[in-house]
Order: structure tokens, then C-alpha cells, then sequence
């Protein structure tokens, strides 16, 4: 399964992606706050996949995602949105992202995404 | 202009949170009110726009006006397609308006095809056409040589039934299809696609020297039901297809409004409010706090030297001192509506999702709570809204058959409790199983059957909160409640919350938070353990009792004690204090219905302290949650009775 690094600036959400992905029998091999951190750590970890939260401060997800595809231009990203963040997502879509899980998380659902991203 | 532009976001999301507000009250039934609401807000939007010179939210909101022109004027009824497209349009408004703060023009690629979208129900008799971009370029792009090594595919993609966002997905596998090669054509045209007004399927012309094998991996996403790939250099040349989706583009040139015409009430407003960042709030909060534990030393030294004329003056100062507290304490709280109010079109989309019927009611979103704590609980409170309306309420057809109405009932409501705020979500739907519950934590090992049997319903329900309990998979629908319950409690509990949930078999659940109104005081009990001071937190301490040696046994090498009917562990805290022969006072202490006891040699008494954390240098200490510096200065440890607790 993949390693995985997760992005999102609330400990709540981190968490709980950590239990679905671990769950999941993947592993995390990091965690990131804040766009910034986001792209420090996947030069650091070359993860297989990041799970990226759209709103995030300072650097938000979108820019993070350009940020790691400049330095890795396969990185595969999968962004995590909220209901109706649909603009957001279609802006990530066209830069790059590979998939997107939409919170309130449901483990399946999330576990799928994941499979199928780190698969194409 | 910057200062404008401050007062023209401000003022815009107002307008945008009316607008999406009253959007929500219309459907659920026609409201004049309501429409005369949204056209207001819309007008107001746009003159303001206007004025501000953003063509693009001008635009957007013109639309959006016409189309309540001709609700009002009977011409136009509001479906609920109707309303989706005015719902993805405010998401629009409110994206752009984000743009626009963050100094961006608020013009978005798609606007056009955004406007359209609206203009097209103003337009139903010339144009019942889908409205697609006007740009259309990948469709005339002509067949262009190929290299060696190229093919050109042709690629048929259908995406599933329940697929819930066919445009996201779409937009995936053309980016997808984009890295192997470049797209030729796509029909029905990508804008379309990336619109979501297709029928889920589409088809793709790609260029590229990959193979059939990659492409199809490549295109295989989540919700991509199937994919069918076509080298159409092997076929016949001629074949290419001539059923060009027709694409009609409404007039652009709707008539043009004059922009606002002076808005009807010149509130002629004067800046009463002004934003401040929060950190700036927090600095000005740790002087405040420094200036308390200061005013305390002075008051010691005044006392020792028994200068008279100080004391007076200190007396002032410690008012004022303790008023200012309380101001600062009050300027960071804000009322939850702040995020209450984002919910309603939460749940409506989830309840949508799901099929649900759902009547989401909303009280005391004025109870105000500090800020550090709303930040913190959004998320929660998502959570276990969605676990309501995914798990808990139940399908209309369900809920008929159980003779309840077939449309359930969502509580969200805030209300002051003495010291504590306490958040109550509850639903009408069919409740936690508890039978099925003691069955799986037997099943998992947690508990023996005949433990189980004899567990208060209470303590089943705890359960659903332990990690991994509700994580695994196969348990996910547990009379629903799903994943993450544990993460909830974990989140609410560092922010020195909890959660309590009562449940009716068939009669719905009830989840209630109660949390502190703010972190940053807390209301302590100073107790002495071998001379020294330990302050515990109120919340924490169930009783206090005198220490009868007689009662105290010794069960499995750890002391216990006997009080009333209960058996409790007791702790000497020797190890942090030192051993004391004075202990005469037994302190009860409590986390999650988990009691413990400790012995103190006296108690000092109750007071409202500001804790500190630890500093980095002294890094994590096991069972202290941080310092106190009362008046006289000394530091003394807070006990983290919740480490305590699930330590042992």
C-alpha cells in the first residue's frame, strides 16, 4: 500500500484521515499543517501520495499543490474538500490534482479514492 | 481604495450569506419575502461591484437579479434544477469573493459559462439549448499529422449512475488523458464537461504514443464505470464522426442595466467596527495575564511592609486589572453563529445526497463562546451532524413505515449553562442499538460476555468513542455511528470539553457538548500535598472527603478505597510531591465517568487562574497540563487529571 503524506491545518482532520488510512493499511509517513510545510516535507519524504485540504493558512492547498508539482511534476495529490468548495477543486483539478475526497469523510469512499489514485 | 475594498467584502458577503440564506428558505416552498430578499441582495451586489469596477461579479449577480425579475413577475417558476444552478452560482459569488480579497480581480475562467447558465432560464423561449462556452476551440481543431509513433484513440468513458460530481471526474480524466497526449476533441465539448450539464458519458480524441493499456489505466478513476478505447488509425479514416454537439450561445448582449441607481437607503455608515488580528489579541491577552500574576506580587509586598496608601492603589489597580481581564476575555468571544450558519447548506447537500428528508433547525447561535474554542469545534460538529443525517435519520419510506413523519428533524442548539456552553445535537431518527453494540464489543474482545450483560447502557455507548471501535470497517454501520466518534471526543476533550450521548432505540440520538465558554482561565482547586501546592481543575473534582485510614485497602499492590459504595483507586502523587504523613484530605477526582482519588494534606480553597503551558525547555511532563503563578509568585503545577486517568 502507499505512503502517505497528510496535509490539513486541523489536528481533527489529520487524525481522522490517519485512522481511515491506517485502517486502510497504508502508511502515513508524515503530516503537514500548512501549504508551506506541505511542500518541505514531500521533498524531504518523497511520499507515493498527499492528501491536500483546500483552505489552509498562509499557503493554501492549491499553491502547495503547484509548489510539489514543480518539484515533482507526477506527484500525486489528492485534495480534500469541503461540500461546496466545487470552484476550488476544478482550480486543483486543472493544476495538476489527481483526485479529490470530499469531507465529511466515510471511510470506504476515502479508501477507494486512494487505491485508485495511487493505481493510474 | 484599499479601504473600500475592505468595506465592499464586508458588505458583499453579507449580501452573499442573505442571498444563499433566503435561497435555502425557498425551497423549501415559494416566499415573496424570500425573493424579494434575494433580488435586493443580488442588486445590491451588483451596483456595488459595479462601483468597485469588478466586471466579472457584476455580471454574475445581473444574471442572478433577472432571474428573480421574472420570478416575481410570475414568469419563471423555481425548480429545483433551477436551484441548483442558483446555488452554484452564489458558490461562484462567494469564490470570486474570495479572489477579491486576496487582491485578485474575482474573474474566473468559467464566469462566462456561469452566466450563461443563469441567462439560459431567463432565455427558455429563444434558447432551450444547453448552454456550452463560446469558445469551443478543441472542437475545430482539425486532424493535425501524426509523428511516427503516435496514434490517435478515440476514447469512450462512462462514468457511474450515483457518480456525485460527473463534472469533477470528468475534468480528472481528461487532465489524466492530457498527461499522455493531447486531446484533439471532446465531446459533448469540455466546457460542458467540466459544467457537468453532460449525461455522464463522454468521449475523447487523443493524440499520443502510449498504449491502449495506459490510457485505460490512466482513465480508470474512482467512479468510472467504463471505458472503451479505439485506435482509429487501424479503422477507417472516414469514420470520424460528424455528430458535433450543437452548441448554442445565447445572446451575450442580455440588455444591460443601469448600474445601481443609488442604493435605496444611504445608511451613511461610519467604520464601527474594526478587525484585528487574532494573534495580536492573543499578545494583548498574555500581557493582561503577566499584568494579573504581577498585580498579585506587588499586593504581597505591600502586605509585608504594611504600607497603607499602597494597598489603596492596589485595590484600584486589581479592579481595573480584572476588568480589563474580563474586556479581553469578552472581545474574543464571538456568538456560534459564526459557524452554525454554515451548516444549513451542509446538511441540505448531504441530505440530498442521501436521500434524505431533513428539517434542520437551528437555536441559540447567538451564545457566545471564545473564539480559540469555535475553531477548534467546526469540524466536530460536521462530524456528527453528517453521522445524523447519514446514520441516524432515515429514509422517508422507513421513517413512514415506523409512523413517523416521513421528513426527520435535526437539532443544532447552543445555550448557556452556568459556566459552561453546552451544544446539544439531536436527531429523530432510528437511534443507537445498544444490543448490537455490547454484541460487537464482546465479539472484539473488549469486554466478557457476562461483564457485558451486567454494563450500564452508559457504558455501552462509550464503546462507539473508543478508537478503533468504530474505525474498523465492517462496524462502519453500527446503527450508523460511523467512523471517527473517538476523534471527536479526543478533540472536544482538548478543548477541555465532553460529550455525552443518550440514545432511544427508534426514538434518535442526542450528542451533547459541554464545553467551557474559554481556555484561557480556569477555575482550580489549590490543594496542599506535602507542603507544597498542586492546583486541580473544578471541573475535575467530584467531592472531597476526610481520609479514613481504615477504609483504605490494598487490592492488587495498589491502594483503593472504600467510600460509600464504591471502590477507587487511590493515588499519593508521591512521586511529584514527595511523600507526605499529613494527608488527611481525599480529593475524588473524575474524567468520562472515570473516578480516581488523590491524598492532599489540605485545601486551600477555589480561584480562577490562568494556566500556562509548559515551556519547551521543560518539554511534555506526564500528568501536568501546565503552571500557575498565583499572587505570591511561587509556580505551581495544574494536574492533567485526564493523563492521569487513562494512564492507569
Amino acid at each position: 500500500m502507499g505512503r502517505i503524506l497528510i496535509v490539513d491545518d486541523t489536528l481533527f482532520m489529520r487524525t481522522l484521515l490517519k485512522n481511515i488510512l491506517f485502517s486502510g493499511g497504508h502508511d502515513i509517513v508524515g503530516e503537514a499543517a500548512d501549504g508551506d510545510e506541505a511542500i518541505t516535507k514531500y521533498q524531504e519524504l518523497k511520499p507515493d501520495l498527499v492528501t491536500m485540504d483546500v483552505v489552509m493558512p498562509k499557503v493554501n492547498g492549491i499553491e502547495a499543490l503547484k509548489g510539489i508539482r514543480t518539484f515533482d511534476p507526477n506527484a500525486r495529490v489528492v485534495m480534500c474538500t469541503a461540500v461546496g468548495q466545487e470552484q476550488m477543486v476544478k482550480l486543483a483539478i486543472k493544476t495538476g490534482a489527481r483526485g479529490y475526497i470530499v469531507k465529511p469523510f466515510q471511510a470506504p469512499k476515502v479508501l477507494e479514492e486512494i487505491k485508485n489514485v495511487l493505481g493510474s | 481604495m484599499d479601504t473600500y475594498r475592505a468595506l465592499y467584502i464586508a458588505e458583499s458577503r453579507e449580501n452573499h450569506e442573505n442571498i444563499v440564506k433566503n435561497l435555502l428558505i425557498l425551497e423549501n416552498g415559494t416566499d415573496t419575502g424570500a425573493i424579494a430578499e434575494i433580488f435586493r441582495s443580488a442588486h445590491s451586489l451588483k451596483g456595488m461591484s459595479a462601483s468597485m469596477g469588478y466586471a466579472g461579479m457584476e455580471k454574475l449577480c445581473h444574471a442572478m437579479e433577472d432571474i428573480f425579475q421574472e420570478i416575481r413577475n410570475d414568469n419563471l417558476e423555481v425548480s429545483s434544477a433551477l436551484m441548483d444552478a442558483l446555488l452554484s452560482a452564489s458558490d461562484k459569488i462567494e469564490a470570486m469573493l474570495d479572489d477579491i480579497e486576496a487582491e485578485g480581480q474575482g474573474m474566473p475562467e468559467d464566469l462566462d459559462e456561469r452566466v450563461e447558465a443563469l441567462k439560459k432560464w431567463t432565455h427558455k423561449g429563444t434558447s432551450g439549448a444547453i448552454a456550452g462556452s463560446g469558445k469551443g476551440t478543441d472542437e475545430d481543431a482539425l486532424q493535425s499529422s501524426l509523428r511516427p509513433g503516435e496514434h490517435r484513440f478515440r476514447i469512450s468513458v462512462r462514468l457511474k449512475d450515483g457518480c456525485e460530481n460527473r463534472n469533477l471526474r470528468g475534468m480528472i480524466v481528461l487532465q489524466n488523458l492530457e498527461d499522455l497526449g493531447s486531446l484533439e476533441k471532446v465531446s459533448p465539448d469540455r466546457a460542458i464537461v467540466e459544467d457537468g450539464e453532460f449525461d455522464g458519458s463522454f468521449v475523447v480524441d487523443l493524440v499520443s504514443d502510449a498504449g491502449m493499456e495506459a490510457i485505460h489505466t490512466i482513465s480508470s478513476i474512482t467512479d468510472v464505470q467504463e471505458v472503451s478505447i479505439q485506435d482509429l488509425e487501424i479503422r477507417d479514416e472516414s469514420e470520424t464522426p460528424s455528430e458535433k454537439t450543437g452548441v448554442s450561445v445565447p445572446g451575450k448582449d442580455a440588455p444591460s442595466r443601469k448600474p445601481a441607481q443609488g442604493e435605496k437607503a444611504d445608511k451613511g455608515r461610519e467604520v464601527k467596527n474594526i478587525r484585528v488580528d487574532i494573534h495580536r489579541l492573543d499578545q494583548m491577552m498574555n500581557l493582561v495575564e503577566d499584568l494579573v500574576i504581577n498585580r498579585g506580587r506587588i499586593t504581597q509586598i505591600a502586605r509585608r511592609y504594611q504600607i497603607k496608601e499602597m494597598d489603596e492603589t492596589l485595590n484600584m489597580i486589581g479592579r481595573s486589572v480584572s476588568d480589563l481581564q474580563n474586556l479581553m476575555m469578552n472581545i474574543r468571544m464571538i456568538p456560534l453563529n459564526h459557524i452554525f450558519n454554515r451548516f444549513p447548506r451542509t446538511v441540505r447537500d448531504i441530505a440530498r445526497r442521501e436521500g434524505k428528508e431533513v428539517e434542520f433547525v437551528i437555536e441559540g447561535g447567538d451564545t457566545e463562546l471564545d473564539r480559540s474554542i469555535m475553531d477548534g469545534l467546526n469540524d466536530p460538529l460536521l462530524h456528527l451532524i453528517r453521522n445524523a443525517i447519514d446514520h441516524g435519520i432515515e429514509s422517508p419510506t422507513v421513517r413512514e413505515a415506523a409512523g413517523k413523519p416521513a421528513k426527520g428533524t435535526l437539532l443544532l442548539s447552543a445555550r448557556r449553562d452556568r459556566d459552561n456552553v453546552i451544544i446539544t445535537i439531536a436527531d429523530d431518527g432510528g437511534g443507537i442499538d445498544i444490543e448490537r453494540v455490547r454484541k460487537k464489543a464482546i465479539e472484539r474482545g473488549l469486554i466478557s460476555a457476562e461483564a457485558a450483560g451486567a454494563l450500564p447502557n452508559d457504558d455501552v455507548i462509550d464503546f462507539l468513542f473508543r478508537p478503533g471501535f468504530s474505525t474498523a470497517e465492517a462496524i462502519t454501520d453500527i446503527s450508523g455511528r460511523g467512523v471517527g466518534l473517538d476523534v471527536v471526543r479526543t478533540t472536544i476533550e482538548s478543548l477541555k470539553g465532553s460529550i455525552k450521548v443518550e440514545s432511544t432505540l427508534g426514538k434518535g440520538s442526542r450528542f451533547e457538548l459541554l464545553l467551557p465558554p474559554t481556555m484561557a482561565i480556569v477555575t482550580v482547586m489549590m490543594v496542599r500535598i506535602n507542603g507544597r501546592r498542586c492546583a486541580i481543575p473544578v471541573h475535575n473534582v467530584v467531592e472531597v472527603a476526610s481520609l479514613v485510614q481504615e477504609r483504605i485497602h490494598s487490592i492488587g499492590g495498589h491502594e483503593a478505597i472504600l467510600l460509600r459504595d464504591e471502590v477507587l483507586p487511590l493515588d499519593r502523587l508521591d512521586d511529584m510531591f514527595g511523600h507526605s504523613e499529613k494527608s488527611e484530605i481525599l480529593v475524588v477526582i473524575q474524567q468520562q465517568n472515570r473516578k480516581r482519588t488523590i491524598c492532599a494534606d489540605s485545601i486551600e480553597g477555589q480561584q480562577e487562574v490562568v494556566i500556562k503551558p509548559l515551556s519547551n525547555v521543560v518539554g511534555i511532563c506526564r500528568g501536568i497540563s501546565g503552571v500557575t503563578i498565583p499572587g505570591d509568585g511561587e509556580v505551581v503545577p495544574v494536574l492533567d487529571v485526564n493523563s492521569m486517568i487513562k494512564e492507569n
